[in-house]
């Protein structure tokens, strides 16, 4: 929810994507500008915000890490609910994980029509070695669902600024949008409001809940 | 509040049967004998008339409040009250077109009266006691229906030695939920009004437009006084509308500084929802209360889930770990006392601090989302916190959106809705479980907790629930006793044998020293003199001697 005509926009990005592709590692590469370590100040990594200031005007980010264990997958819709932005994210050496983006997208589209800003993620580019989708497919797919795509190394800090900063921009200017049209519209009663509700999703093919890295 | 249309009904003779007003209807017993349309209708007109009431007080404390504020900041009281614009007669026409839909929900109203899940107590309260019933109400409001910790965590340990078929019984239903706790009515208003004068105390700092707020505070509480029968969602709407407008407002009051306007927002969420608790918190309209009971009963059937089943990464061996699952148990509950939603929203931020901190210790590293939620789930699921479904709905319907959407709060208090929803559609996959094992654990005819008890052999493949499996147990130990007895037995009956013996080989012994040291004994002489050995050495006896004379 943008903060309406103020200067200071707030957005809600969430962050998506199966077990271990590197959904925590993103984040606290860019809050905290560390990977792996032993030294990390937050208490948290499950919420994260960050104050930015984007040609002028100040940006509060509020980023939101959900749980990606498949058991966990109906939640979606109560952690993407009121959100301006989601980030995506698949592991390149992971075919699977990019299948599991594909339904999110689907599912996103669904639910939040064409307001939510999507960023496409491939993460781990340091493996390139061990790539096992391709860029083309990946960024093909992208555009053809209206979505950025980006690629980015947790462990090399690659691209993740810039993906974040771009997200941000998207952001202002559907946010900017909206408020000119809400500005011509008669009244606003911005009250379709919150509640709470879980879709079923299609029967999950029985598979053991958690992935490689579930700790426990 | 006139609604009389034009007559429909067959008229019948058997006046006994008919409505007492006459209007031509069948009356009802249940409705002191008076038709649905008549009953409603006095129905309506007690309300009405306690509405006014309600009114009247409301404009008395408003002008004692007024008053205060007037002689506690005099430099603005150059400013006529009337000056502004009134914003909240939008909201009054607003009512105006809702009345006209009263109708319709005073009849869900009177029906759930009846209904057996009313939450006065039904019962006991027979439908034709109307004042009664305005009275329990009224007692309703002033006490709130706060549970106290002890009989939250009493209900809880009951939860967990409950056995599984006594559970659902409907009986129970009714006596749990709402405990009205007496204590409570002096508390509430001292917390009242120690709020009201917070407020006017930080409106203060604002100089002018703290005045203004204040009024239209006051205004927007009293109006909806009016309105305690609109559905939740509509409550819902009026006091988001509120907030919108107010607002929007002060964003230009302050030139779009969005901090100083959730600052004051803060303040008025505080000063209003303290007042409006009441009435709007798992009001009659919705069905908050009968999902409370589902949850609540829900929580209690899934004693069994244990850390590894949820993949917790906490380690409650650690004392620390435990003290912070422990202290988060204890905010998830507490939460209930709460009254404005940003106070309970604070709750479960200290919860999950608690979680993170847990994770932390047991971890080493940050927690992320999905170590987080699992804890959380495994957290509700040992608090069974009091009223969960009642809160969430009130939190979701009164908190000012800026907070609920995009700050930490919001987020703590998603993964919440998301633990609840987790806990409700919760099977046999979630857990990692076969959809058997589930059963078996659901319908409590195994618990896997139980698997190393010393009954377990007892259980062989034969459907054994807990108390079956506690009557072996007890049926072990009293065998055990038995054999124990016996062995007393035993050792009494050797012992007595010892004893017999030992008698008898006294007795032979004494025979034996006996026999060995004949005891001689000797005749002893009758006569003193018999034994006088030296009887012949004495003088003979003295012979009579005669003297003639
Ligand atoms: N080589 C390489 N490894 C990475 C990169 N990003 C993350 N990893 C590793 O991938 C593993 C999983 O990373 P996480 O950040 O925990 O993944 P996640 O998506 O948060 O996983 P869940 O929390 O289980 O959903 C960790 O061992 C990371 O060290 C990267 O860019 N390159
Ligand atoms: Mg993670």
């Amino acid at each position: 929810m943008a903060a309406a005509g103020g200067k200071t926009y707030s957005f809600k990005v969430v962050l998506l994507g199966e077990g271990c592709v590197g959904k925590t590692s993103l984040v606290l590469r860019y809050c905290e500008n560390k990977f792996n370590d032993k030294h990390i100040t937050t208490l948290q990594a499950s919420f994260l915000t960050k104050k930015l200031n984007i040609t002028g005007k100040r940006v509060n980010l509020a980023i939101w890490d959900t749980a990606g264990q498949e058991r966990f997958h109906a939640l979606g819709p109560i952690y993407y609910r009121d959100s301006n932005g989601a980030i995506l994210v698949y592991d390149v050496t992971d075919e699977d994980s990019f299948q599991k983006v594909k339904n999110w997208v689907k599912e996103l589209r669904k639910m939040l029509g064409n307001e939510i800003c999507l960023c496409i993620v491939g993460n781990k580019i340091d493996l390139e070695k061990e790539r096992h989708v391709s860029v083309e497919e990946a960024e093909g797919y992208a555009e053809s669902v209206g979505a950025k795509h980006y690629h980015t190394s947790a462990k090399l800090n690659k691209g993740i600024e810039e993906l974040f900063l771009d997200l941000c921009k998207r952001m202002m200017e559907t946010a900017q949008v909206e408020e000119r049209s809400r500005g011509n519209g008669a009244s606003q009663t911005s009250t379709a409001r919150r509640g709470v509700q879980i879709v079923d999703d299609e029967p999950q093919t029985a598979m053991p809940a958690g992935g490689c890295c579930t700790s426990g | 509040m006139s609604q009389r249309s034009e007559r429909r009904g067959i008229h019948v003779d058997q006046s006994e049967l008919l409505c007492k007003k006459g209007c031509g209807y069948y009356g009802n017993a249940a409705w002191q004998g008076l038709c649905s349309k008549c009953w409603r209708e006095e129905y309506q007109k007690a309300r009405q008339r306690q509405i006014q009431e309600d009114w009247a007080l409301a404009e008395k404390l408003q002008r004692e409040e007024e008053a205060a504020y007037v002689s506690s900041h005099s430099s603005s009281q150059t400013q006529p009250p009337q000056s502004h614009s009134q914003p909240s007669l939008a909201t009054f026409s607003k009512f105006e077109e809702k009345k006209t839909n009263e109708k319709t929900r005073k009849v869900t109203t009177v029906k759930k009266f009846f209904s057996p899940s009313s939450r006065t107590a039904p019962k006991k309260v027979p439908p034709e006691k109307e004042s009664e019933k305005r009275e329990k109400e009224k007692e309703e409001k002033l006490q709130g229906r706060r549970e106290s910790h002890g009989e939250t965590l009493l209900r809880d340990l009951k939860g967990i030695f409950t056995q599984p078929w006594d559970m659902g019984s409907p009986t129970e239903e009714s006596h749990e939920g709402k405990t009205p706790s007496p204590s409570i009515t002096r508390q509430s208003s001292i917390e009242t009004d120690r709020v009201s004068r917070d407020f006017l105390e930080f409106l203060k700092t604002l100089q002018k437009p703290g005045r203004e707020i204040h009024k239209q505070s006051r205004a927007f509480i009293e109006s909806m006084g009016n309105k305690k029968d609109l559905s939740a969602e509509e409550l819902s709407e009026c006091v988001q509308d509120f907030y919108q407008g107010m607002s929007d407002r002060l964003l230009n009051h302050f030139k779009g500084s969005s901090e100083k306007v959730d600052r004051v927002m803060d303040q008025v969420e505080k000063y209003i929802m303290t007042r409006l608790y009441k009435s709007v918190f798992c009001p009659e309209t919705s069905d908050d209360e009968k999902k409370d009971l589902a949850t609540q009963r829900r929580i209690r059937a899934l004693h069994w889930v244990t850390i590894q089943m949820l993949c917790v990464p906490v380690d409650e061996e650690i004392p620390e770990v435990s003290d912070s699952v422990v202290k988060a148990i204890t905010d998830i509950i507490e939460m209930d006392s709460k009254r404005v939603p940003r106070d309970k929203l604070a709750f479960i931020t200290s919860c999950s601090k608690h979680i993170f901190n847990a994770i932390r210790v047991t971890k080493n590293e940050p927690a992320s989302a999905d170590d987080f939620l699992p804890t959380l789930i495994y957290i509700v699921l040992k608090a069974n916190p009091p009223r969960l479904q009642s809160n969430i709905q009130y939190i979701t319907r009164f908190c000012n959106p800026s907070r609920l959407m995009t700050g930490e709060d919001g987020y703590y208090f998603t993964n919440l809705c998301c633990a609840v929803a987790f806990i409700e559609k919760l099977d046999a996959h979630s857990l990692n479980l076969s959809p058997e094992d589930f059963e078996r654990y659901m319908s409590g005819q195994a618990s896997p907790r139980r698997q190393d008890d010393p009954a377990a052999w007892l259980q062989s493949g034969s459907r054994v629930n807990p108390a079956l499996s506690q009557i072996h147990h007890n049926l072990s130990v009293l065998s055990n006793l038995e054999k124990r007895q016996q062995q007393v037995m035993e050792g009494a009956q050797s012992l007595q044998t010892e004893l017999a013996e030992w008698q008898d080989s006294v007795a032979r012994e004494v025979q034996e020293i006996l026999e060995r040291y004949p005891l001689e004994i000797k005749s002893r002489a009758s006569a003193i003199d018999a034994e006088n050995v030296e009887n012949d050495r004495l003088p003979p006896p003295l012979q009579p001697q005669v003297f003639a004379g």
